[in-house]
């Protein structure tokens, strides 16, 4: 058992630039492809939660839009991510005389198009879960849609969904190792490579285990106290002035 | 007395459901109009009609000389005409002083400071200004509303139309609601009540209309009604209020 841990933290200390590395390329795309991801399910959320119109050109152009949207979820939410990365790797080679796309910025694409079909429904479905009352306070003062959705809705809708972000945020953490298949040189790429050189595979993918452990652990933690900060406390206190308040949230 | 709002023949469906059938009743500045009736007879479908939230099915509403039925900009006629919601649907992710800034800043577009100031204005006429910095969750019901009845206040609208505003709190909370509403009365604010509180609408107001299934089956002064119902069925809904 001594000699097992003895050789786990061997491994880290002496690979720490590989593994290091790794850590940072992994959380560079996880990251990104979250927050673009989370843009796309906004935008789209926004566009599907736009009421009927009475003008026939605007409602059958949305009506278009909203097939387009539909089809971007369901492939996009059908099919591996594994796969999707080497669909849209070679397929860009092969249209292009074998020119690849830069890795990195490639990985970043696969996991923000992926996670942006969730995230579409996640968006909506927090839209909707909003009470219909929200709506109907910002119209009676005389807000139009678009300012309603931006002052009162949206800002509802991203703290009901936080929890649900930190989700796909902590699946991203994970599931950027299937970007190994194109060569993404992300943690999973350079844990492989470095069991090759020790030939100690077991405790090579141990050591990957807990670093991926405690990213996505500190992540969740994070995210939790974001959700608390928002919220504020749930009584209020008429003792104290103005920038107290603030301060104390 | 001016004219300022007039409903003429007014109808909503909803499906086959027939909810308002022809209802014709006007407004005139100044006026505190109560509306009563039993649940499910067409008042609150009625209120929303008149502030746009349900499209009628027929008929027309005329706002200042204009049938705001074919009115392009709607957003502009919600904020002369304002509701106020029984279930107050303050916006949740803002202060209290946020509640009643953002109508200001968003579609009146005032000034930061303007607006701050006259919300705090508004926030004191309903005694709410220590809570400016509280969060909807964090109030009661009655102080909910007392913020709503702000919100809509600080727009400076021609009228406030209330959908039964006490419904929904505690009876301890009701009072406070009432004398807010009553204050305003006073000062002639024109508005427009759904409500329930027969004793309220006796002293506050000066219209009285009682609906019954969907048609306005009896109208008049606050004395002529509840002192001298002319028909049946204004006499069996008042009864069965009073012995209650």
């Amino acid at each position: 058992m001594v000699e097992f841990i003895k050789e786990v933290i061997n491994i880290f200390t002496e690979y720490r630039g590989y593994f290091l590395q790794g850590i940072g390329y992994t959380m560079l795309i996880a990251l990104s492809g979250t927050v673009i991801g989370l843009v796309i399910g906004l935008i789209t959320g926004i566009i599907r939660t736009i009421p009927t119109s009475k003008n026939p050109i605007i409602r059958i152009l949305l009506k278009i839009v909203n097939a387009v949207i539909s089809i971007y979820v369901e492939v996009f939410r059908g099919t591996p991510m594994m796969v999707q990365s080497m669909v849209i790797f070679w397929g860009y080679a092969f249209m292009n005389n074998g020119a690849t796309l830069p890795l990195i910025p490639a990985g970043i694409f696969i996991v923000s198009i992926n996670t942006g079909a969730y995230m579409a429904e996640i968006v909506r479905g927090g839209i909707i879960s909003i009470d219909k009352g929200q709506f109907e306070g910002a119209y009676s003062i005389g807000m139009n849609h678009w300012q309603t959705m931006l002052h009162v809705i949206i800002p509802q809708t991203m703290r009901n969904i936080l929890p649900a972000i930190s989700n796909e945020f902590v699946i991203n953490i994970k599931d950027t190792s299937v970007l190994n298949v194109i060569g993404v040189t992300e943690l999973y790429f350079f844990t492989a490579k470095i069991s090759k050189m020790t030939w100690s595979i077991f405790e090579t993918y141990v050591v990957a285990c807990v670093i991926y452990f405690i990213l996505t652990f500190t992540i969740t933690r994070l995210l939790r106290f974001i959700e608390h900060k928002i919220d504020g406390p749930s009584s209020y206190s008429m003792n104290i002035d103005e920038d107290d308040v603030k301060e104390d949230r | 007395m001016s004219k300022i709002i007039s409903v003429n023949g007014l109808k909503k469906s909803f499906g086959k459901n027939e909810v308002l059938k022809d209802i014709n009743f006007s407004v005139n500045t100044g006026d505190v109009t109560c509306i009563i009736g039993a649940s499910g007879s067409g008042k609150s479908t009625m209120l929303r009609c008149i502030n746009l939230l349900e499209e009628p099915t027929g008929g027309e509403i005329v706002y200042n000389g204009q049938n705001i039925l074919e009115t392009k900009n709607i957003p502009a006629y919600r904020a002369k005409v304002e509701m106020v919601f029984q279930s107050f649907n303050l916006f949740d992710n803002m202060t209290v002083l946020k509640n009643c800034m953002i109508g200001l800043r968003k579609v009146l577009k005032v000034d930061k400071e303007t607006a701050k100031k006259e919300a705090m204005f508004y926030l004191e006429k309903v005694g709410m200004l220590p809570f400016i910095n509280a969060k909807p969750r964090q109030l009661s019901g009655g102080q909910k509303q007392r913020v709503a009845i702000a919100r809509a206040l600080a727009m400076k609208p021609d009228v406030i139309l209330f959908d039964e505003p006490t419904s929904a709190l505690d009876p301890q909370m009701v009072g406070e609601v009432l004398e807010v509403i009553k204050k305003l009365a006073a000062e002639g604010l024109t508005m427009i009540i759904v409500t329930h509180e027969m004793a309220f609408a006796r002293d506050v107001s000066n219209h009285v209309v009682f609906m019954h299934n969907g048609v306005i089956c009896e109208e008049g002064t606050p004395e002529e009604i509840f002192k001298n119902p002319q028909k049946q069925e204004t006499k069996d809904f008042l009864s069965r209020f009073m012995n209650n």
